[in-house]
């Protein structure tokens, strides 16, 4: 095993790591001071360096979303994804709640280098400590000169306030946040225009996840070449996997990414309980397709993972033990795309509704072949013809399914 | 101009059309729910999927969401697309209840229609449909929420394009709803069209619900006339009744839309009251005998007192050809020409309207959504012409500047600029505004101090300061724009305006090379009316004086009721009292029906078929849609089968008013030109000289414009001070002013209209009303010269001080001011407990 | 320029002012504090504040979950049914769990009102499953022992 330094969890373990004296104890802000001597170019030329892709599931590369912010619009916005929904996944939670002045630098840093004087940080309304967090962190950082009028002498100004969302995982989608920000319906926009062109309030909106910021202070201090000295070829950087299911020592462990799923379950997260064998793991939160034990050795990569027929998503691995009932799992990962399905589109809105019915009988023992069928009909009708990626995150989990687990779903209609 | 090729067949078109536009044009329409021209697109349906074989897209795509590009191959019949296309419809299948046999949609429905068209026929879902509550949403709405495909079409319409928010979406995921927060009537007055917008069944006509489907109805063109924009429709009869009129495309007037006073206020046609007998003295009698006895009495007349004891009152909601019969035969007979107007003043206005509009700067409805600045003067949208509200939403959801010069509270469903100036500052606030937008830049700030130092028309407003800045910001921006249209009101607004905007249009023509002109005119064909009418100033205000001093002893009013109109009720009641003869022609049952010592039945628009020109000078035709005659449900107590045994149509004497006119002639021993009979346009035709392309009728169904290449506008006058100046500093002017529901005449006979028009509303600057120690919701008795009437007080800070505003309501009984403009004191306002 | 102007007339829409509206939901979770629930009176209040219409407040709150258009318990207890959750003893198990306890099913309330019991999608804490929310406070890794705990503590608030 081998035995990485953390860089984004350095602090979590201290005592009162969340305060922004400990903070500032381990060189918080130093990174800020020295972004605010570089010109907002060479910020934004660091972290492309870096070749750091957004955390938030999407993967795609933050120094060139930067680079799409229009330089000469007077009016530009910064809103944080801390909307944190995708099941499996609780690493935006451990930073917000242990170390929110991580992501604020970040913040501060991003802002100055897209031209942004406000900033919106955009919260699950159930993070409840997380919106205290933010909301103390924030007014600390006021009060040590990171925030407010002319920061640190620098003559750069930013203001950020946090928003709580109250309960819709679709607000998750980087347009749909907007509109929740807006204090609309979060129901996704038409892309394009994309937010760089018309974000919140029809302005210029990078809109970034908070592990993805939590990285920048480490980028800018320690340079983009570090960074992307880290990883595989087209994954760089640190990331936090989170990791759950049936593992002894479940949690947040952060490691390069190229890490092996084997070296996460069976080194860093304990195994699997009760020595078990593995019958399936979800590599990246529940919308990511699942893999069989077979494919143990692939790097938590986003190529090398999508070579292996998945995706990292967000980083969360769930893992099951051989006595895990997949149909149910299908079941219960389809109730939750049904349920936070916005209703905006029709294929994602009435093709869950009939997945689940099929689904729910087949799990209940009450199933036919005629429901596995329409499952995978259904399920294929839905992949990638949807308004926003949700609805392919829906379908995901029962293709999978049913390619590797067919038999068990096959067994469950034995009966009828 | 990209270049694609659809289902093998290649089409240039603009840049930023979608795919799915392309496809239209080549007749290809590819299925839809979500998108509708007039909404855009969102992409929700997934129903426009198609496939892409070539150029930057590849694969199944919604052609609603992409632009056509150059080099793209697209297939509208691909496999793949129509299998996706299958798979969607096979969804929308699993919650809809199959209740089309009892579906007002049914044989209309989209989704129907796309239901068979995919083949979906055998049922594989075997869950449960999520179903809903429905909610009361008012007279004109049925609500059936289970049938909902959720197109969001409603909502864009209904918010977005109209902008009213109380109808919108609720709830997340499936259960998703579009409904109100509480049970209610809809306020948008445009609430209608999402009976024609919604694909399937939710939003139904509630009047028409149960009366028939589709394919029950006779079914053809018509026109509205419950204003003077002249938006098309549809008319839809069943059993001799009007049973529902639905929107009809135009792209030159009211697009895909119109207004629920248009789409519900048909009933006139229908209702049991309505006047079906000829009457002689109140008895009933044969059409043929009152004809007779009109012709034997009128001669007499003109035998005892000469051709001008017989005066004749025609109408502006009247059609072309009725109009131009009555001019006809007035001039025939040697009779003074016909009024059409009650008041000369307004005569006056519409005249002068009319003359100022010309093929270059005529402007039609749907071009005011393409302007980028609109200034509109001394009209209240929503009141007086509603589809001109929606349209100039849509100008300024494309961020045009809307600027309003009116005393009013002018509600409209977007921001704009309001310079609320009482009517006697109008003219000077509108010249002040064009002096400072023409003007060079380096004349500018020596003109405002000049304006500063002038004061003038300014003086007695105490906004004037607020006035003079929105002025100055609206100048620039006026300067700046591209694609201006003016739009000038005739009913409040001084006797000089339409002539100052109309010389204003034609001068900013000159400068920008691009100016609409947009005159709203009081009623459905008073443009024909103020071609038709006669040149000098008469009006019906002097018929009266004539009748009162024995002068004039007949009256022929032709469809119009001057009780609707006329400001002094009493005065109007004894004049007519005194006449020899009142022969009255009309469909609906006026006081002018009830006191007519002969009466004889005319048709309305829907069984005669007729022809109007809308306040652009647009000849438009509504085609006559059924025969006539008492609705089957009105027979033997509603019963079926009907038992009547009779050779003709019951209850169908009426006859078109055109044709009464002409027989009306040969009682007169008057022979009109044969060809009349045949085509009364040919008459109208040779009436004046714009008229003269009517002889072709065969390009009216999509409407030609009467106007000249240049205009022979009248000047503006030389004194452009209005009558009614500012009074002392206490009196309030009182105006008198159209509504969008309960004021307009022909659509108040309908029960629904009735039940939304609300309690009639004494408005009021909040000033004032502070000053009169009164507060929002106080009623007041405000005394008339004959009399006092009592109103609810509104007040409202976006309105001219100085200024009381009434609606023409009926039930008002306004006519109790006993003159057209009227000024009230104070004590004549008294709060009641 | 376009001067927002606020329509009284019967026959008017209203001007949304997007700053205004923008503390939609956070002003929906302060009307919702009084009562645990969006009372029709705190949906037209909060209309009012923001120069809305009570439809535009429903249409926005009734698309998120943690705004309640329904009465509740002064606890609402919140049982994660997340796939980590599961796979750890925990979603229904618990949920059956506090449901015997309190003798109420899923949905309802405790005829004290003190208790509601709903399920929840995934809370985020799937490392420290199973887990549940009583309102705003977050209970991890629970046994039939911590939940006898948690429920005894708050009926002993009372």
């Amino acid at each position: 095993m081998t035995n990485w330094e953390p860089v984004l969890l350095a602090n979590v373990n201290r005592p009162n790591s969340e305060k922004i004296d400990t903070y500032l104890r381990y060189g918080g802000y130093e990174a800020l001071r020295k972004a605010l001597k570089m010109t907002p170019d060479q910020v934004t030329a660091e972290v492309k360096t870096s070749e750091i892709r957004g955390r938030g599931g999407a993967g795609f590369p933050a120094g060139v979303k930067w680079g799409f912010m229009p330089k000469d619009a007077p009016v530009k916005y910064l809103a944080i994804n801390t909307d944190e929904g995708e099941p499996g996944t609780f690493k935006d939670r451990l930073i917000v709640e242990r170390d929110p002045h991580s992501i604020l630098e970040g913040v501060i840093i991003a802002s100055y280098a897209i031209g942004a004087h406000r900033a919106f940080v955009y919260i699950r309304g159930e993070f409840f400590l997380g919106v205290k967090r933010w909301i103390k962190a924030i007014s600390d950082a006021y009060q040590k000169g990171f925030l407010g009028k002319n920061i640190l002498g620098s003559g750069f100004d930013l203001d950020v306030s946090v928003h709580r969302g109250a309960g819709a995982y679709i607000c998750g989608e980087e347009t749909a946040m907007l509109e929740s920000l807006e204090g609309k319906r979060g129901v996704p926009r038409t892309k394009p225009p994309f937010p760089a062109q018309k974000g919140f309030w029809g302005k210029p909106t990078l809109v970034q996840n908070c592990e993805t910021l939590a990285n920048i202070p480490h980028i800018i201090l320690r340079g983009g070449k570090w960074y992307s000295s880290i990883g595989t070829e087209k994954s760089k950087g640190m990331k936090i996997f989170c990791i759950s299911g049936h593992v002894n020592s479940p949690g947040n462990f952060e490691l390069p990414l190229g890490t092996p799923l084997k070296e996460i379950i069976y080194e860093h997260a304990g195994g699997v309980r009760k020595g078990r064998d593995i019958k399936a793991i979800i590599p990246g939160g529940s919308s990511t397709p699942f893999l069989t034990a077979e494919k143990i050795n692939t790097p938590m990569g986003f190529e090398t993972l999508q070579a292996a027929g998945s995706a990292l998503g967000t980083g969360a691995i769930i893992v099951m033990d051989e006595t895990t009932d997949m149909v149910e799992v299908v079941r219960r990962i389809t109730r939750f795309y049904v349920h936070e399905s916005c209703g905006y589109c029709f294929p994602c809105r009435i093709g869950g509704q009939r997945m689940l019915s099929s689904l729910e009988r087949l799990a209940g023992g009450k199933g036919s072949k005629q429901d596995i069928e329409d499952l995978e009909y259904v399920a294929k009708g839905i992949y990638g013809r949807t308004f926003c990626p949700m609805g392919t995150g829906m379908a995901e989990p029962v293709l999978s399914g049913l390619r590797l687990f067919r038999p068990e779903f096959e067994m469950k209609t034995a009966k009828n | 101009m990209p270049n694609l090729i659809i289902d093998d067949l290649p089409i240039e078109v603009p840049a930023g059309t979608k795919v799915i536009e392309a496809a239209e044009q080549l007749g290809i329409i590819i299925p839809r729910f979500c998108y509708h021209k007039a909404l855009g697109s969102v992409g929700a349906c997934r129903m426009c999927a198609v496939k892409f074989l070539q150029g930057p897209f590849k694969g199944v795509q919604m052609s609603c969401l992409i632009d056509a590009q150059d080099g793209m191959v697209v297939s509208t019949t691909d496999e793949e697309a129509v299998a996706f296309r299958k798979f969607i419809i096979e969804l929308l299948m699993l919650n809809h209840p199959h209740d089309c046999p009892v579906c007002d949609e049914g044989g209309q429905c989209l989704l129907q229609d796309m239901t068979v068209a995919g083949g979906h026929s055998l049922r594989r879902y075997l869950g449960r449909k999520r179903t809903y509550r429905d909610q009361n949403l008012g007279v004109f709405i049925a609500h059936e929420m289970n049938r909902c495909i959720h197109c969001y079409r409603c909502s864009r319409f209904y918010q977005e394009f109209a902008g009213y928010r109380d109808l919108g979406p609720t709830q997340i995921a499936n259960r998703v709803y579009f409904g109100r927060f509480e049970d209610g009537q809809l306020e948008s007055p445009f609430s209608g069209n999402l009976v024609d917008l919604c694909p399937t069944g939710v939003y139904t006509d509630k009047p028409a619900r149960f009366q028939g489907r589709r394919w029950d109805f006779e079914r053809l063109p018509s026109l509205c006339i419950h204003c003077s924009l002249g938006c098309n429709t549809i008319a839809n009869a069943r059993y001799r009744a009007v049973v529902r009129v639905e929107a009809r495309f135009n792209d030159a007037v009211n697009g895909f839309f119109i207004c629920d006073r248009g789409r519900f206020g048909f009933p006139y046609t229908n209702q049991p009251e309505r006047p079906r007998q000829a009457r002689i003295d109140g008895n009933e009698s044969s059409l043929e005998d009152a004809v007779a006895g009109a012709g034997r009495k009128l001669a007499d007349i003109a035998h005892r007192a000469g051709p001008n004891a017989i005066a004749c009152l025609g109408s502006r909601r009247s059609s072309l050809e009725t109009q131009g019969l009555l001019n006809h035969l007035c001039q025939l007979m040697q009779w003074a020409e016909p009024d059409y107007f009650l008041d000369p003043l307004l005569k006056k206005k519409v005249k002068s309207a009319i003359s100022q509009l010309d093929s270059r700067v005529a402007v039609s409805l749907r071009q005011v959504e393409t302007a980028d600045f609109i200034l509109a003067v001394g009209v209240d949208p929503l009141g007086e012409a509603p589809m001109l509200a929606l349209a100039m939403r849509q100008a300024q959801r494309k961020e045009a500047t809307v600027a309003v010069i009116d005393p009013r509270p002018v509600p409209l469903p977007f921001s704009f600029e309001h310079l609320a100036v009482p009517t006697w500052e109008m003219n000077g606030c509108l010249k002040l505004l064009m002096e400072e937008a023409m003007r060079k830049e380096d004349e500018k700030s020596a003109a405002r101090d000049r304006m500063a130092a002038e004061e003038g028309w300014l003086r007695n407003n105490p906004a004037s300061a607020e006035i003079r800045r929105q002025i100055a910001q609206l100048a620039a921006l006026f300067q700046a724009s591209r694609n201006p249209v003016l739009i000038c009101g005739t009913d409040i607004v001084p006797e000089a305006t339409p002539a100052v905007v109309g010389a204003w249009a034609r001068s900013l023509l000159e400068e920008k090379g691009k100016c609409g002109l947009f005159y709203v005119l009081p009623d459905a064909n008073a443009f024909g009316a103020g071609l038709l009418g006669a040149a000098n100033d008469h009006a019906f205000l002097e018929t009266v004086g004539a009748i009162e001093r024995g002068e004039v002893r007949a009256l022929i009013a032709v469809e119009s009721d001057p009780f609707e109109r006329f400001p002094d009720r009493s005065r109007l009641e004894q004049a007519l009292a005194k006449l020899e003869l009142l022969l009255v022609l009309d469909y609906v049952p006026s006081p002018m029906v009830q006191q007519a010592h002969i009466f004889l039945p005319t048709s309305t628009l829907f069984e005669t078929g007729s022809t109007f020109i809308n306040q652009e000078g647009r000849i438009q035709i509504a085609q006559p849609v059924y025969h006539g005659g008492t609705p089957l449900s009105q027979m033997n107590g509603g019963g079926h089968p009907p038992r009547v045994y009779a050779g003709g149509l019951p209850g169908g004497e009426p006859k078109p008013a055109w044709q009464l006119l002409i027989d009306l002639a040969g009682a007169l021993s008057l022979a009109i030109e044969t060809g009349a009979v045949e085509n009364p346009l040919s008459l109208v035709a040779s009436a004046h000289p714009l008229l003269a392309g009517l002889k072709n009728t065969s390009s009216l169904l999509d409407g030609v414009r009467c106007l000249p290449d240049v205009a022979d506008a009248e000047p503006v006058p030389a004194d452009m001070d209005p009558a009614v100046g500012p009074g002392t500093e206490n009196e309030l002017q009182l105006l008198f002013v159209d509504s969008i529901f309960g004021a307009e005449e022909l659509s108040q006979y309908a029960d629904v209209i009735r039940q939304v028009e609300g309690e009639p509303c004494l408005y009021m600057h909040t000033q004032d009303a502070e000053r009169l120690g009164l507060v929002e919701g106080d009623r007041v008795l405000l005394t008339l010269d004959a009399g006092a009437i009592e109103a609810r007080v509104c007040p409202s800070q976006s309105m001219a001080p100085g200024t009381l505003v009434l609606p023409r309501r009926r039930k008002l009984e306004w006519q109790k001011a006993k003159s057209f403009s009227t000024r009230v004191t104070p004590d004549r306002i008294e709060k009641l407990k | 320029m376009n001067t927002k102007k606020e329509f009284k007339s019967p026959v008017g829409g209203a001007i949304v002012d997007p700053a205004k509206q923008s503390m939609m939901l956070a002003a929906l979770y302060i009307a919702q504090e009084q009562n645990g629930y969006l009372t029709k009176e705190a949906v037209q209040q909060v209309a009012k504040r923001l120069g809305m219409t009570p439809g535009d407040v429903y249409s926005t709150a009734s698309f998120y979950s943690l705004f309640r258009m329904k009465p509740v318990g002064r606890y609402v207890i919140q049982v994660c049914e997340g796939i980590s959750c599961y796979l750890n003893d925990g979603a229904e198990r618990v949920a059956d769990y506090v449901s015997e306890k309190l003798g109420i099913k899923l949905g309802e309330t405790t005829r004290d009102g003190m208790f509601t019991l709903e399920t929840v999608q995934c809370l985020a804490s799937c490392g420290t499953a199973p887990a549940m929310r009583v309102n705003d406070q977050l209970y991890e890794n629970l046994s039939p022992a911590i939940i006898d705990d948690i429920l005894e503590r708050l009926m002993g608030e009372v």
